[in-house]
């Protein structure tokens, strides 16, 4: 082969690959025509080259919002510079639609774009080349894997009975919102709780039953409490609230009303109707509680009050 | 950075030589920065150094302390020179930010995702075309990726597993006058390109 026709059979060459290669090529002038449309874009739009030939972008291709487009564009004609945009920021910049039954699972194309001059002879930027990949699987992956991580998450700090946040995912938010209260002062309640005569209720109707009266428990309490209130299970019929921001009048006012709603409760299960009420014993933060344990302590001893005292009622703990 | 371990790969004049190709690239850079913002950009003297994998952190560390940050990170590859730019964001800077590039939509998280990615952009790419530029270098620059949005500088690069023991790191912090904006940006050579980069460099110092 001599040099020259060397030469041209290598722009041959390049120009079957870039028609063919599996990424999108479009060049654009400094009005946004565009100049060429290589068979990427062609194969996913349906549209040839001659039909988007010279016709400005954002009249063939409603999706792309133009004001958003120009200013990662602008840059590259009058900065020189190359500029990109990925899916986390928008999906798509062309609209295209999943050609791929089996294997895609999105409806679109994921797309990442990069955006860099075309220097003329002159050295100013009048055309610029827009590359656009398909990064549907890995969107989908990591969309995928976000998903599976939130939901870990949530099992993890999950009480599947009752829904409400289980022992160890409590204690940890308890022991941060402690140690706020430290740095605060703000006077927040512990509330512990539990089910009076519980045993007795499985014993006689039975676990299901047991189990029952337990979600129905949960619901209340996910009604009663406020959106920053924590409310765990502790242990089997034992519950705990932190009443965030709460002085103890208003932790009883609270609790009270908990209390009174449980005990007007009927509970239906396929041939019984349970009864049943809650002892409830109130902590308000003291700074006397160095460890979040001796908080615990507190609410726990005014429980142990309630019950005492004939059950069905509420005690604050008090400091002395 | 007197905790970093000493330099054993470059010597006092590549260093220099570094820094000065370094000061015109982050120039140019601050330029087309000021072009497209109007806004004056102040610019400190870049630290070049040679910094060990475990300092990788420290390095980090230094950019923002018990702050939240945002942060995009680029890989750039040519002439058998290669590596990554991170740029690291104050988070408190985006409201600043929205007004200088004229941002209009909410500033929530996808909007913040925006600016990172207009800004990024526009500093790294300056900044490697200034740098690729002196040495004769067309890099090429692959799809930025987001390192994470609003956490702590230590959750943005694990810890351990680097490939590498010791590399050329080069940092550049950027400050807008008058405005709360802060950013870094740190350039990190992979361990192989640091012999062809100081090549280059010595070519340029004959």
């Amino acid at each position: 082969m001599t040099k020259s026709s060397f030469e041209f059979s290598e722009m041959h060459w390049l120009m079957d690959v870039l028609q063919s290669i599996d990424v999108g090529l479009v060049i654009l002038d400094r009005e946004y025509k565009i100049q060429l449309w290589n068979g990427f874009m062609e194969n996913h739009s349906g549209l040839r080259p001659d039909e988007v030939h010279d016709k400005p972008l954002f009249e063939s291709f409603r999706d792309i919002p133009e004001t958003w487009f120009r200013q990662k564009a602008e840059p590259v004609f009058e900065l020189k510079t190359r500029t990109f945009t990925i899916w986390e920021q928008r999906p798509y910049l062309f609209k295209f639609k999943n050609y791929r039954p089996i294997t895609g699972r999105a409806s679109t194309m994921y797309q990442n774009s990069s955006i860099i001059p075309l220097e003329s002879i002159d050295g100013s930027v009048k055309h610029i080349c827009l590359i656009i990949y398909d990064v549907t699987d890995i969107a989908v992956n990591q969309e995928d894997l976000t998903k599976a991580n939130e939901n870990l998450a949530y099992i993890s700090q999950t009480d599947s009975l009752t829904e409400l946040f289980n022992r160890g995912f409590w204690e940890e938010e308890f022991q941060r919102e402690h140690k706020r209260c430290i740095r605060s002062q703000n006077p927040s309640c512990l509330v512990m709780f539990d089910i009076d005569h519980f045993k007795k209720v499985n014993d006689t109707y039975g676990h299901q039953a047991g189990d029952e009266v337990i979600r129905t428990l949960s619901s209340i309490i996910k009604q009663t409490a406020r959106e920053t209130d924590i409310c765990g299970r502790y242990g089997g019929e034992e519950f705990t609230i932190l009443l965030v921001d709460t002085d103890a009048a208003a932790a009883v006012h609270f609790t009270e009303r908990l209390r009174k709603k449980v005990a007007a409760l009927i509970v239906n299960t396929d041939q019984h109707e349970i009864k049943f009420t809650i002892s409830s014993g109130i902590a308000q933060f003291s700074p006397n509680f160095k460890k979040h344990t001796q908080w615990i302590e507190a609410a726990d001893k005014a429980l142990y009050h309630a019950k005492e005292n004939g059950r069905n009622k509420t005690t604050v703990y008090q400091n002395k | 950075m007197g905790a970093y371990a000493m330099a054993t790969l470059i010597n006092e004049e590549q260093r220099d030589c570094y820094q000065e190709i370094t000061n015109v690239a982050m120039g140019q850079a601050a330029d087309r920065l000021a072009r497209l913002l109007n806004v004056y950009v102040i610019l400190p003297i870049p630290k070049v150094n040679m910094i060990s994998a475990s300092e990788l952190h420290m390095a980090l560390a230094d950019t923002a302390v018990n702050e939240d940050v945002s942060a995009v990170c680029q890989g750039f590859i040519g002439s058998g020179i290669a590596g990554e730019a991170l740029l690291v964001f104050n988070d408190a800077s985006f409201s600043d930010l929205a007004e200088l590039m004229k941002y209009k939509g909410p500033l929530d998280r996808h909007g913040e995702l925006e600016l990172l990615m207009d800004v990024s952009s526009v500093l790294i790419g300056a900044c490697l075309q200034g740098i690729g530029e002196q040495l004769e270098i067309s890099f090429n620059q692959g799809h930025p990726v987001v390192l994470g949005q609003h956490c702590h500088v230590d959750d943005l690069v694990k810890s351990g597993n680097h490939q590498w023991s010791q590399t050329l790191a080069i940092e550049i912090h950027y400050e807008i006058e008058n405005m709360n904006i802060n950013c870094d940006l740190l350039l990190l050579f992979t361990e192989d390109s640091v012999a062809k980069i100081n090549q280059q460099v010595d070519y340029l110092l004959d």
